[in-house]
């Protein structure tokens, strides 16, 4: 009897280890409880989805809102989030959404009661979201000014967005001018959220500093410059594969640290959790003692000088345009000025943006080749060029860099630093020689970076700083835009690729990366193709 | 009084002046300094073992990049490899350019002001003074990046005239102080009682006498206003890049001193001071010795 | 005394009216877009024109002008472009850590001035003498902001004694660094002020008259002397705090101290009108208020200036 009952514990005990082990497959259950510490460099200006988006906002706002479709992690395709599934008709010129049931707004915030009262989002909430868009004026509402009725009623003249159909308390409908393929993804945009009326517009508290949405965190505190805190949003939708509720996490604290240095030192000792945007000094040393906890990925943007192509001297000067790029010696320049972290690019689309050609040849340094154009193009010693360039420390690095190595062919580059306002300026009006640009991506689609930067009729404030202006490629985009086969699209892109780079209304330099440097103890945290601030943190978990 | 009489009798002073200021070593050790910041600027071409703006990471490669203080490089070399010894020189061409001609443009703005607020008196001078406290009250900094601003691409004139329009101040103060008490003195008296047009009274007479102070504030003016630039610089706003302006040069530097390489931030800051540092010892000392010649 | 504080006040009048239409002025001359900048760099031409008409920019200049005057009036600095703040709160919220900064630089450099002061005096061309006033003629050579990071380098990054820039939690070990920055140049100021009244006053007679009657040493200096050179020792640490109050735009800058100076800074860079005009104006007015109190605290000081 004693030794059958010996045996017994040993089995139960030998059962014990085992559930205790991980699985074979190497599996750890992810652990619900702790807060992440995540480092900004400044206060965030407005957390409200309809202003203008900064990445600490950004980062805000994708903890407390959620859009209708979200971006794959790794771009090249759309996910459903608050709508379950969707279809587009009459080859795309409506758009049907169906949303999934039981999401709640958020029951309090700041510590105190929402005035929704956490009651379920519904189709109606989605409409009155988008027209606030338009009502607040924001910057953003533009990009779907294709929704039928948006003129009418942004010049107040309707009062109702028409486009916008509330079908059933679950279904809602987009009727377009026009056949526009593109529309389903930028609606993973973070300005295309739903939010409660009540909360938007209860009086005495702003929503820019009082956010209510439907996301996986709540706003509890705000200190001004020092932190914002996020608690878990009890009543969020997600589940993960075992049916546990999500997030994982108790809360998420951003902490405001504006020295890069401090920063640095506070997460070595462990006071920081997640560093995003690793200042380039510290690169180096990062990889080396972080290794793979240190994320980094090209990002769904473009660092580019562009050259005014409606004035001299680049007016009808392809050869010095294309000169120029042969002149950049990108590597060297990543590697010296930007610690290797950029990397060098050869045409418009970046890497994960659907239509990116991997295959394009672009402009290899090549000094020789460039000379030899240069003198085509009859540039003496000491020609003058001015590029502009705002007042931030990157671009600047980047502009005198430009300038030693392009004295090396005998240009002299005259840098000129201005802010950025007087400098959207100038390039709105086409007064610049050549000046510095970024372009990050709204939406996963070539169409986002090539119509808006490229298209004839978008020359200046739209977007086409460049004042390039192409017939076959106009001819190229606007088919595109309406083409509902993939592949035809797709084909039309790199085609109208292929045409922009041999114009060279640009010089060509980098892709943008992002980065993300995350403590061991934190799991499962991914960085997203469109940036850190944009790191779905729901199924993130800590490790004890 | 006759005119020889005048001229000996400044002479005089003159030499007194200058002996007492031999005796103050501070001031000698001023002027030496002011002189040596001069010739440095004068022959920094010959002076510089290199091209200040010949970027030496594209032909040398990553070695010469953020290079520590060597015997090939003194001060070492910073992001874009050139040569930060040969940038401090041409950095005192600038210093001393801000200095004179943002201290001419605050003489010839605040001396004619502050001369006719202290000799006419009244309502000149209620509405000068009150244009002195409106712009005194300004915060001078903000003032200076916002005129920067105005103009969308400052060049070095522009914050010639930016630093100069807020400097006038002190330098008016002093002159009409000055006017004022002397205005009421014999010679002045004198001089009306010949007929003698306003003009030159001002010009002539008071202007000559007024001067020293004057030209002590200028003197303190400098070292201010090379200070003022260096922070505009440091700033964004002022010295455009590639210029060696020793302010670009630290707020260029700063973020490296975090891992290490602090000599691109240190030593501009270094030349700074010692720049301020002579100008401030030459205004003391010319204070001190002039000090005598006004109690009289 | 009645008159005197009267002219006081009601020359301050024009003085801020002039301050107040001088920002004005300024702010319409300079380049840069608000409404543009608010768009983004993604910008369509008619959102801009609504965004321009909703802040008021599409009205001619003297309507806005009036506009401006009458808003200040009555104590409103209108709203940030930025986040839609009200001037007046993001002030008084800032306002704070710049008090607090500019507060204890003062309190350090008077006493560090003072001391130093007396004591070169005292002890003439001593060595003390020497360095004391070098260091103070280097303290106000040095530009301030590499003072700062000198220091940051040294006991920041370097020792790891102190916090790096920010405000942290608002513990003192935060304020070290910066008040030392901001205190060095008014230390050395007042340090040469005092020790040069202290001379003078120190050779008149009646100092002579006091150590003739057998006083200790100690006292004659304190009791005596110092409290003649008091005055105009009084007047620079008047405007020094003046100085420092309206905003000490490098120190905050470098350390990432949210004050008024930093915020001031960021609003013209931003081009965000109104809180420019809002920062600017209340530092003017804080700098004439405080000169203002100075200016009469003379006439209670000194009996012979209220009979000016």
């Amino acid at each position: 009897m004693k030794k059958s009952l010996r045996t017994l514990c040993r089995l139960l005990l030998l059962f014990a280890l085992f559930s205790a082990m991980p699985s074979a497959s190497g599996e750890t259950l992810p652990l619900s409880g702790g807060v992440l510490r995540w480092r900004d460099v400044g206060d965030p200006p407005k957390l409200d989805p309809a202003g203008p988006g900064d990445t600490s906002s950004g980062r805000g706002i994708y903890l407390m809102f959620e859009t209708l479709v979200e971006n794959a992690p790794d771009g090249e395709r759309l996910l459903p989030r608050l709508a379950e599934s969707w279809e587009g008709s009459e080859g795309g010129r409506v758009w049907t959404f169906h949303l999934r049931k039981g999401v709640r707004f958020h029951s309090t915030i700041r510590g105190r009661p929402s005035a929704n009262g956490g009651r379920e989002a519904l189709a109606a909430d989605w409409k009155y979201s988008f027209e606030r868009l338009v009502r607040t004026k924001s910057p953003r509402a533009y990009f779907v000014d294709m929704i039928q009725g948006y003129k009418d009623f942004a010049e107040e003249k309707a009062s109702e967005w028409t486009g916008i159909k509330v079908v059933d308390e679950h279904t809602i409908r987009f009727e377009l001018d026009y056949a526009f393929a593109p529309f389903v993804s930028i609606l993973a945009y973070n300005a295309f959220v739903v939010v409660p009326r009540e909360d938007a517009e209860r009086p005495g508290a702003d929503f820019s500093f009082n956010p209510v949405g439907t996301g996986p965190f709540i706003l509890e505190k705000w200190e001004h410059d020092q932190r914002l805190v996020y608690t878990r949003n009890p009543d969020f939708w997600m589940r993960d594969a075992h049916g546990s509720s999500l997030p994982y996490l108790d809360g998420v604290e951003i902490v405001i640290i504006p020295d890069d240095t401090i920063a640095y030192e506070e997460f070595k000792k462990g006071n920081i959790d997640v560093l995003p945007e690793l200042p380039d000094e510290f690169y180096a040393d990062a990889k080396q003692r972080f290794g793979d906890l240190l994320q980094g990925r090209p990002m769904l943007g473009v660092y580019y000088v562009g050259f005014n192509c409606a004035k001299p001297p680049f007016k009808d000067n392809r050869t010095l345009r294309k000169a120029l790029n042969y002149a950049v010696n990108k590597q060297a320049m990543s590697d010296y000025l930007l610690e290797g972290r950029y990397a060098p690019s050869r045409g418009v689309l970046p890497p994960g943006v659907p239509g990116y050609s991997p295959d394009l040849e672009g402009y290899e340094y090549s000094p020789e080749t460039a000379r030899k154009m240069l003198a085509e193009a009859g540039i003496r010693e000491g020609f003058q060029i001015e590029l502009v360039v705002n007042n931030n420390l990157r671009h600047r690095t980047v502009a005198e860099g430009l300038q030693g190595l392009l004295a090396e062919f005998g240009i002299d580059l005259r840098v000129s630093v201005v802010d950025w306002g007087v400098h959207l300026d100038l390039v709105d009006r086409g007064e610049t020689q050549m000046y510095r640009m970024s372009w990050i991506a709204d939406y996963a689609d070539p169409d986002n970076f090539l119509y808006v930067l490229f298209y004839s009729e978008n020359r200046g404030v739209k977007g086409n700083y460049s004042y390039y202006s192409n017939d076959r490629v106009d001819e190229l985009l606007v088919a595109a835009r309406v083409e509902t086969d993939f592949d035809k699209r797709m084909a039309l892109y790199r085609e109208a690729e292929r045409i922009i780079v041999d114009d060279a209304p640009w010089m060509f330099l980098f892709y943008y990366t992002t980065s993300l440097l995350g403590g061991e103890r934190v799991k499962d945290m991914r960085l997203p193709l469109f940036g850190q601030h944009a790191t779905p943190l729901e199924a993130v978990w800590i490790a004890r | 009084m006759n005119a020889t009489a005048k001229k000996t009798g400044a002479a005089a002073l003159r030499r007194e002046a200058w002996v007492r200021f031999r005796r103050n070593r501070l001031a000698m050790a001023g002027l030496f300094m002011a002189i040596s910041v001069i010739l440095a600027a004068a022959f920094a071409p010959v002076l510089a073992p290199y091209d200040p703006f010949k970027q030496l990471i594209w032909t040398q490669g990553g070695e010469v990049r953020l290079a520590p203080p060597s015997a090939a490089h003194i001060m070492g070399t910073d992001l874009y490899g050139r040569d930060i010894f040969s940038r401090i020189l041409h950095g005192a061409r600038i210093s001393l350019q801000i200095g004179i001609f943002a201290t001419i443009v605050s003489l010839l703005v605040g001396v004619p002001l502050g001369a006719a607020a202290g000799y006419y008196g009244g309502f000149t001078d209620d509405a000068i003074s009150w244009l002195i406290n409106v712009v005194f009250a300004f915060p001078f900094f903000l003032f200076i990046i916002a005129v920067v601003a105005v103009f969308q691409n400052p060049s070095m004139s522009v914050i010639y005239l930016a630093i100069g329009l807020v400097n006038w101040v002190g330098i008016a103060r002093v002159t009409r102080a000055q006017f004022i008490s002397l205005r009421e003195r014999e010679f002045v008296e004198a001089a009306r009682a010949l007929g003698l047009p306003d003009r030159r009274i001002i010009f002539g007479h008071i202007l000559p006498n007024a001067l020293a102070p004057v030209i002590v504030q200028a003197t303190m003016g400098i070292g201010g206003i090379i200070m003022i630039e260096a922070g505009l610089a440091f700033l964004g706003f002022g010295a455009q890049p590639p210029t060696p302006s020793w302010g670009l040069m630290i707020s260029d530097g700063q973020r490296y001193l975090g891992i290490g390489k602090w000599w691109w931030a240190v030593f501009p800051g270094l030349a700074i001071t010692y720049t301020v540092l002579a100008f401030n010892f030459l205004g003391d000392g010319l204070r001190d010795a002039l000090d005598a010649r006004l109690k009289r | 005394m009645l008159s005197y504080t009267l002219r006081k006040l009601l020359y301050f009048i024009p003085v801020v009216w002039g301050v107040v239409t001088a920002v004005f002025i300024l702010l319409t001359v300079v380049p840069g877009d608000p409404a543009r900048l608010l768009m983004g760099q993604r910008g369509d031409p008619e959102t801009l024109a609504r965004i321009r008409a909703d802040l008021g920019l599409d009205l001619p200049l003297h309507r806005q002008y009036i506009r401006f005057i009458g808003d200040l009036a009555r104590g409103d600095l209108g709203t940030s472009y930025r986040n839609n703040e009200k001037v007046s709160t993001a002030i008084a919220e800032r306002f704070g850590a710049t008090l607090r900064l500019a507060f204890w630089a003062m309190i350090l450099a008077s006493v560090i001035g003072v001391a130093a002061g007396i004591l070169s005096a005292v002890k003439q061309y001593s060595l003390f003498d020497y360095s004391a006033m070098f260091i103070a003629v280097a303290g106000v050579s040095a530009p301030v902001f590499w003072v700062g990071l000198l220091l940051l380098l040294i006991f920041a990054y370097g020792l790891r004694l102190l916090p790096g820039v920010g405000y942290g939690d608002g513990s003192w070990r935060y304020l070290i660094l910066p008040v030392i920055t901001l205190g060095t140049r008014p230390a050395a100021l007042i340090a040469r002020l005092t020790r040069s009244c202290m001379l003078d006053v120190m050779n008149q007679d009646y100092i002579r008259t006091a150590r003739s009657k057998g006083l200790a040493e100690r006292t004659v200096i304190l009791k005596h002397a110092f409290k003649n050179a008091l005055v105009p020792v009084n007047t620079i640490i008047g405007t020094q705090v003046a100085e420092l109050l309206s905003g000490a735009v490098l120190t905050e800058t470098i350390f990432a101290w949210p004050g008024v100076g930093r915020l001031a800074v960021e609003a013209l860079v931003a081009r965000d009108f109104p809180m420019i005009r809002g920062t600017v104006i209340f530092m003017a007015l804080l700098f004439l208020a405080t000169n203002l109190l100075v200016d009469l605290s003379y006439g209670l000081v000194d009996p012979r200036i209220r009979y000016d």
